[in-house]
């Protein structure tokens, strides 16, 4: 039964809570970090850590929280493992903690994280909230991946910098652009929208 | 006087015991992390700095404090390194330079001859430019740009952006990447608030042949 939920909790953030598609969470770095995959998979490794260790720490100390300073606890947390998460990138992955510039410590005003801390981990056993973490953090990673990968495949023709586009392929600039990212989401929304009806 | 302490320790006091613990845990963090970010920075600007002045071997500050130029009324630290061949001597200077591109902060590396006469080009150590248009000030000559090549044996001095003109002829008017005219203008205004004030500053410290 225990383990029914478990499952149940991690796959609602795959799908039915998806952050990004049936919540719309997060959009800031879903429409800034996806112009190739490789900064696109770095966010969403660096938000599954964050988002763990978050509402691993809040539900640890959920009996311990006063209501009036639930937010500033859950800040300071968020911004305890932000901050790790960005001192980690610049000193192991510098290349690619420059091409992320603000929005890893952007992190730190992500709705997800805080949303999840609030509505789950502040209620939740550990278990719990470390599996909804877990599947959240997935939907929104493999959401940010498909955005990516679509945009990064007809702006260069390539994947995580490979090309796999044959050589008549003519890139389309604008899906880097800001543009291609509105255009992308709109459309994968409106596709989750078209399964999703209940009509 | 006591109950109201105690009633304060008691509503914040895990509040306060989580700052401790949190800053404790970022202080670790960041001792153990610290000297490789600041190596990567190093390295990163060594890598550059290199590619700018080949027969520099290794680059040290020229100063021990960074100098200070005036720009736009603001005071700005530069820390300009020195390039060093095998034997010693000076080959060329490089420092970090910071302008205003189209989106955001634009952060350049850039290296001048031995006598701070002639440029020897630059590269681009940040910038959030517009992919396809102004980020072609990121392509080196290597790549086939044709915007950096440009910079190599202009003169120190003031920088003027065309919009046309034979990219081939290397003097002080810069031909500006189609498309990109803001970004272009950044790293011209960039050379142009930097090059003549530090030139002035190391002839002053004595510094310059």
């Amino acid at each position: 039964m225990a383990e029914q939920r478990l499952q149940k909790t991690f796959t609602a953030g795959l799908w039915q809570n998806n952050p990004v598609l049936r919540l719309l969470l997060g959009m800031c770095p879903v429409l800034a970090v996806t112009a190739a995959l490789k900064p696109a998979l770095t966010m969403g490794l660096s938000v599954i850590f964050v988002l763990t260790c978050s509402n691993v720490v809040v539900s640890l100390m959920k009996h311990l929280l006063k209501p009036h300073l639930r937010i500033l606890m859950f800040t300071l947390t968020i911004s305890t493992f932000v901050t790790i998460a960005d001192l980690y990138l610049r000193a192991f992955q510098p290349e690619m903690s420059a091409a992320l510039g603000p929005y890893i410590p952007l992190i730190i005003v992500n709705c997800i994280i805080i949303g999840r801390a609030e509505a789950c981990a502040s209620k939740s056993p550990l278990m719990v909230s470390l599996v909804d973490a877990l599947g959240m953090g997935a939907g929104f990673t493999l959401t940010l991946c498909a955005l990516a990968a679509v945009r990064e495949l007809l702006s260069t023709g390539k994947l995580f910098e490979i090309t796999v586009m044959p050589s008549w392929f003519m890139p389309w600039a604008a899906m880097g652009m800001p543009v291609g990212a509105f255009v992308t989401l709109g459309l994968m929304l409106a596709g989750v929208n078209l399964i999703t009806r209940k009509t | 006087m006591f109950a109201k302490i105690k009633y304060y320790v008691e509503q914040s006091w895990v509040l306060m015991v989580a700052a401790i613990a949190f800053g404790t845990l970022l202080a670790i963090t960041d001792a153990a992390w610290k000297p490789r970010i600041e190596q990567n920075a190093v390295n990163r600007f060594t890598e550059l700095a290199g590619r700018l002045l080949p027969n520099a071997i290794r680059f040290e500050s020229a100063t021990s404090e960074p100098l200070t130029i005036d720009i736009g009324g603001k005071s700005v630290p530069v820390d300009v390194k020195r390039g060093l061949n095998a034997a010693g001597q000076t080959v060329g200077w490089a420092f970090v330079c910071t302008g205003s591109g189209f989106a955001d902060k634009i952060q350049l590396v850039a290296a001048v001859d031995a006598a701070f006469e002639t440029l020897a080009g630059f590269r681009v150590l940040s910038s959030n430019e517009t992919p396809g248009f102004g980020d072609k000030i990121n392509i080196t000559p290597d790549e086939g740009g044709f915007f950096q090549p440009q910079f190599v044996g202009a003169p120190v001095g003031s920088l003027t952006l065309v919009k046309t003109g034979d990219p081939q002829d290397i003097n002080d008017r810069i031909v500006a990447i189609s498309g990109a005219t803001v970004s272009s203008q950044a790293v011209v205004d960039t050379f142009n608030a930097y090059l003549v004030p530090l030139r002035e500053t190391l002839a002053a410290e004595g510094l310059l042949p």
